[in-house]
């Protein structure tokens, strides 16, 4: 029996993935990719502008995006040292972009292309402990959608799945 | 292929960046100076007279940190906080602004940003 595996191309067109333009400056060229799950989409349409930052901060949760897709997708190095690090696995592929405000959780399609589940504000994850949870839930819909095989870079190396890592 | 962008208008998205630049252009030299020379934070706050806990925080983001403490936090690094304004020309609408813009010391295979703002180390910088 023949399986129809889609690609992310025909993924974004059915609707079942979202491809997010990070709005790069006009020097800047986009050397990692970010797509995102209808639901992600929705609470970024809708929610991410309400959130408010923790200790009163400046930089809205919004605007802690922004930075960090801008950062992200341009291809800029992304840990300095062991203490600084916009991504951290937490288990069976699943990893988290941070922002001091923000966890979003999601996989690596291939290397340079994370594929975004969901996002809560850090407070939240932290006060109910749902990092695993949150992970569950991705590996969840990642198991679900109709992606072409294989579906993640497995394992918890950030050379792995992320060039210029360090 | 369809997209979908964040909606903050231009003025946000540039302070957004540029506060967080400014934040990872120190985080970076932290590193450098912690490799080089085993520099860390603690090192750091007992340069500048507060408590390790509030460096900290203003490098991961947890704390505002003012234009005073990112002069403060550099010096103590060795570094200078260079800021430059420059006039840059908006491709999309033909237009000339101004924008504040960090450089952080770019990856080879990345394209240079027109912009600038580095943290020079002091010797050479003197």
């Amino acid at each position: 029996m023949l399986t129809f595996m889609a690609t992310r191309l025909e993924l974004v067109m059915q609707g079942h993935l979202h491809r997010l333009d990070p709005v790069l400056e006009p020097q800047e060229r986009e050397w990692r990719l970010i797509y995102t799950s209808p639901r992600l989409r929705n609470w970024m349409e809708t929610e991410l502008a309400g959130l408010e930052a923790t200790w009163n901060s400046e930089i809205t949760p919004l605007q802690q995006l922004d930075a960090l897709v801008n950062e992200f997708c341009s291809g800029c190095t992304l840990s300095f040292g062991h203490q600084f690090k916009p991504i951290k696995h937490v288990r069976g592929g699943i990893w988290e972009l941070k922002t001091p405000d923000l966890r979003i959780f999601g996989w690596f399609h291939v290397k340079d292309c994370f594929i975004g589940y969901r996002a809560e504000h850090a407070d939240y994850v932290k006060k109910h402990d749902l990092y695993y949870g949150l992970a569950g839930e991705a590996a969840h819909f990642r198991n679900q959608i109709d992606l072409n095989e294989p579906k993640f870079v497995p394992g918890d190396d950030p050379n792995a799945v992320v060039s210029n890592y360090s | 292929m369809p997209s979908f962008q964040i909606t903050l208008s231009p003025s946000k998205r540039a302070a957004g960046r540029f506060v967080y630049r400014v934040r990872r252009a120190l985080q970076k030299a932290l590193a450098e100076e912690q490799e080089r020379r085993g520099l860390n934070q603690s090192a750091v706050a007992r340069a500048i007279g507060v408590h390790r806990s509030v460096v900290n925080r203003e490098l991961r983001g947890g704390k505002d940190i003012t234009l005073g403490r990112v002069a403060e936090l550099a010096w103590a690094l060795g570094r200078r906080a260079v800021l430059e304004l420059p006039e840059e020309s908006q491709a999309s609408e033909g237009s000339t602004y101004r924008r504040f813009c960090f450089q952080t010391k770019l990856p080879p295979n990345v394209s240079q940003k027109a912009a600038s703002f580095t943290l020079r180390k002091t010797s050479a910088a003197a």
